[in-house]
């Protein structure tokens, strides 16, 4: 209720949006709105949100209702369907594209987004895990829990069999300490770097003490745990691995790195001050650290919608790949999603192997000469169609007539950049294409 | 619109190249500027250790009596090791890097670090790359792209830095004007779409920033298809990710590439546990790569302008953990190889029982490496780029 109150006084950088003069509810701030939260959207569901307004609109994202087509009736059990056979072969790129498969055409893509963050937060690789299964789990697990008070998650990943093997959890023994999960739980996952002291990370090392994996079950084994007394962030007790992190979720250091985490995912460059990063730690603490208030707050925000945050971001090669497929409606026949996560590799943004535990840096070192040129490679292998496994060119001239659009030449800007240039003529087929492609390859188009 | 090379073409016939300097490509723009000073021809080759590498298991001071009170489990027998004087021997899997010491083309700096070392893989990597200790300064520039901010544009294009692996470039390159890039095989740059160069509307910071990196990647696409088109090297190279890469820095050397600093990751040094079985190969691998590679360039009669640096974030905790294996530690041993080092060990080996907080006291700050590898071999200034004057450590013949 404080927070509540807080909200409402003037100067609450967390106030939320209403159109004005000066930030209009217009096409630009629509497509903001699903680029940033989403992986962009359609031409019916950019100008049913147009006409609806602010509120329904980031309600139905919130909610998980802002896809009005392309969803397969079947999508549940045929996404089920298509993990179940990426664990049988054991094939990783078709895992993949399972998950490339749930952004481009689940009815949730701010679920989709908030389990990338956390993907990202958590970042855990298979290429030392090296178990599908497990990797199929946590990233259920982070869907599940994703907008859950954050203390949920973090008990769930403090036993979720990837991250324990990720992170040496079994090696972790009384008497035999490794520090691998204590220190990046302590420098990643919770308080950030300076908010602890080399010898805070001994004693969790100790905390943590006693788990391992028995089949595919993380098991906790007293023996193996060291139940003596430990001294943490000054506080002395005979912490195990919940009590190290009710310890850690207390401390206000969580907050502000979870604060963080959520304006890094939603915000451009230069946005968030200290002063509003910090207002939006003090209302998750005032909210039990829930994310869902966390991304509610955020999304319906002013300054999520402020002119300063518009376009200021770099794309991530997930967002850029499937946002361009989903504006572009590829639903049927639709590309391969095992080759879209391809791409996403080779554009920096391997699934379930991100480069390091840290994660993917973002920002502008998602722009690099590689990358660069696989993003122009991206595009023209996009509308020609076989390059990510469709079975032709992409029809542009049907796409635009099929929303009475065949005479705007802005129609492809205002769909993928909520712009009304570069122009875009849509009498010949091929040209139009050409010009997609490039548009797509433009320095504009890298961001959003 | 028009294609790229439409628009170089354009650009470079076009006498307002210095008015249009936002938008061109950074090495045209600086090349207008610096009007091609003379290119010293000298290349650095930096290889990562990535993980932190137990430099106490590697560099082995056997005759200190902490090696056989710490190191139980994982304790090198002293009759395996190779070695170098009555009190250090190296690894056993070590022999290609002993090849390379006899051979005059290996020189060891032992105990190097900095003062209050982190433990942490990401603070104590930002440290050595960005050779600045504020974690405010540790999201910027790094040493070698400052360094290279210093010197002339490279000759054709290329890039001044390149990383050979499938990431992003390391922050180590990242330059305020220099240009760094990363590629894994020469294909990565085969450019089949069509680009065109935006039009020179006034563009914010990071539209600038966008539109600057996509024509550096366009003009370097355009150098590496010309390398693709030469040969590959006939020379062996282990058949590992690092000999893989090694064998393609040999191959963009051969054909020429305007390229000053190559930049290697080799992984999996972080041997938490059950390291005896995990060391061994990593530190074969590297020995026999880097012979390979300096053998390779001899034959081409280019080994005399590569210098090879070879380091990582920290070396390992000297009490071994209870999963026979090593956490976080802090001063490890640095290797340089080519034929321009002083060979043999340099510096004082620290002692394995006058201990700060069970780690390794540092003997020599790694910014004296650095100094050296800039000031002497380089022959770029050093004060700007690690941020004061270190003296540079006496480990190079020139």
């Amino acid at each position: 209720m404080r927070a509540h109150t807080l909200r409402l006084r003037s100067g609450d950088p967390w106030a939320p949006y209403a159109p004005d003069e000066a930030m209009p509810w217009d096409l630009r701030r629509v497509v903001h709105l699903h680029r940033r939260a989403g992986f962009a959207a359609t031409w019916d569901e950019l100008r049913r949100d147009l006409n609806d307004g602010p509120e329904a609109s980031i309600n139905r994202l919130l909610e998980g209702k802002s896809r009005s087509c392309g969803i397969p009736a079947e999508f549940a059990a045929f996404a089920a369907r298509l993990a179940d056979r990426a664990l049988a072969a054991p094939a990783p790129d078709r895992l993949k594209g399972w998950w490339v498969y749930r952004m481009l055409f689940g009815p949730d893509p701010l679920t989709e987004r908030l389990t990338l963050m956390w993907h990202n937060h958590f970042a855990t690789g298979n290429l030392k895990v090296n178990d599908l299964g497990l990797m199929r789990r946590q990233n259920e697990t982070l869907r599940a829990l994703g907008r859950a008070p954050f203390g949920r998650l973090l008990h769930a990943m403090l036993r979720d069999p990837a991250l324990l093997i990720w992170l040496d959890a079994a090696e972790n023994t009384k008497g035999h300490p490794n520090e691998n999960l204590a220190r990046e739980l302590m420098e990643l996952f919770t308080l950030g770097i300076g908010h602890y002291s080399e010898d805070d990370v001994k004693q969790a090392a100790r905390a943590l003490t006693g788990w391992k994996l028995v089949g595919d079950e993380a098991r906790f084994v007293p023996t193996r745990h060291d139940s003596g007394t430990k001294t943490i962030l000054g506080r002395t007790g005979a912490f195990d691995a919940a009590g190290l992190a009710a310890l850690l979720l207390n401390h206000p250091a969580a907050s502000r790195r979870l604060a963080w985490r959520l304006c890094h995912e939603f915000f451009g460059e230069g946005v968030i001050d200290d002063r509003t990063l910090e207002a939006l730690a003090a209302g998750l603490r005032a909210h039990d650290l829930d994310i869902g208030w966390g991304v509610a707050t955020v999304l319906r925000s002013r300054r999520f919608f402020d002119t300063s945050n518009l376009g200021n971001r770099v794309s991530s090669p997930v967002e850029y790949a499937v946002g361009a497929a989903r504006a572009l409606e590829m639903f049927g026949p639709s590309p391969s999603t095992p080759v879209l996560a391809d791409w996403c590799a080779r554009l920096g943004q391997d699934l379930f192997d991100p480069p390091n535990v840290g994660g993917w840096p973002g920002g502008r070192a998602w722009i690099t000469t590689r990358s660069a040129i696989g993003r122009a490679n991206f595009a023209a292998g996009l509308v020609e169609g076989t390059p990510v496994g469709l079975p032709g060119p992409l029809d542009a001239v049907g796409l635009a007539n099929r929303h009475d659009q065949g005479r705007n030449p802005s129609f492809f800007a205002q769909l993928l950049l909520g712009t009304a240039t570069p122009r875009i003529p849509i009498d010949d087929a091929e040209t139009a294409r050409r010009d997609i492609a490039r548009l797509l390859a433009s320095p504009e188009a890298q961001r959003t | 619109m028009f294609t790229r090379r439409d628009f170089f073409a354009r650009s470079l016939r076009d006498s307002t190249l210095i008015a249009m300097t936002p938008t061109l490509p950074g090495f045209l723009a600086r090349t207008a500027r610096a009007a091609g000073a003379a290119q010293d021809g000298r290349i650095l080759v930096v290889v990562q250790l990535d993980g932190g590498n137990d430099g106490i298991n590697t560099v082995v001071p056997f005759r200190d009596e902490g090696y056989a009170r710490y190191r139980k489990a994982i304790r090198l027998p002293e009759k395996r090791l190779i070695k170098l004087n009555g009190a250090i021997g190296l690894h056993p899997a070590m022999g290609d890097a002993a090849r390379l010491l006899e051979s005059g083309r290996l020189a060891i700096v032992s105990g190097v670090g900095y003062p209050n070392p982190s433990r942490s893989h990401f603070r104590s990597r930002a440290i050595w790359q960005s050779a600045r200790f504020d974690p405010r300064e540790h999201t910027g520039l790094g040493w070698i792209g400052r360094a290279l901010d210093g010197g002339s544009p490279s000759r054709d294009g290329a890039p001044a830095a390149l990383l050979i692996g499938p990431d992003s470039p390391p922050p180590a390159l990242r330059g305020r004007r220099s240009v760094s890039a990363a590629l894994d095989r020469l294909d990565d740059y085969a450019l089949t779409g069509e680009v065109h160069n935006a039009p020179a509307t006034p563009a914010d910071d990071l539209g600038q920033f966008l539109r600057r990196s996509l024509l550096d990647a366009y003009a370097t696409a355009d150098r590496f298809e010309a390398v693709a088109k030469g040969p590959d090297s006939q020379r062996s190279y282990p058949e590992s990710e690092l000999g893989r890469r090694l064998r393609l820095a040999s191959r963009l050397i051969k054909a020429g590439l305007g390229t000053r600093v190559y930049y290697l990751e080799q992984g999996d040094y972080d041997t938490h546990g059950h390291q005896l079985a995990r060391h061994a190969p990593l530190l074969e691998d590297l020995s026999s790569s880097l012979r390979a590679f300096l053998d390779d360039l001899a034959a081409s009669r280019l080994a005399d302008r590569v210098l090879v640096l070879v380091f990582s974030e920290f070396g390992r905790r000297v009490q071994e953990n209870g999963t026979m294996g090593t956490d976080h530690g802090t001063a490890a041993p640095v290797f340089l190889a080519g034929p321009a080092v002083r060979p043999g060990l340099h510096g004082t080996y620290p002692s394995l029982t006058d201990l700060q907080d069970g780690d390794l006291k540092m003997s020599v700050d790694f910014r004296r490496v650095y100094a050296a590898i800039l000031e002497t071999w380089l022959g770029l200034p050093s004060r700007a780029a690690l941020g004061g004057v270190f003296e540079p450590l006496p480990m190079l013949l020139t």
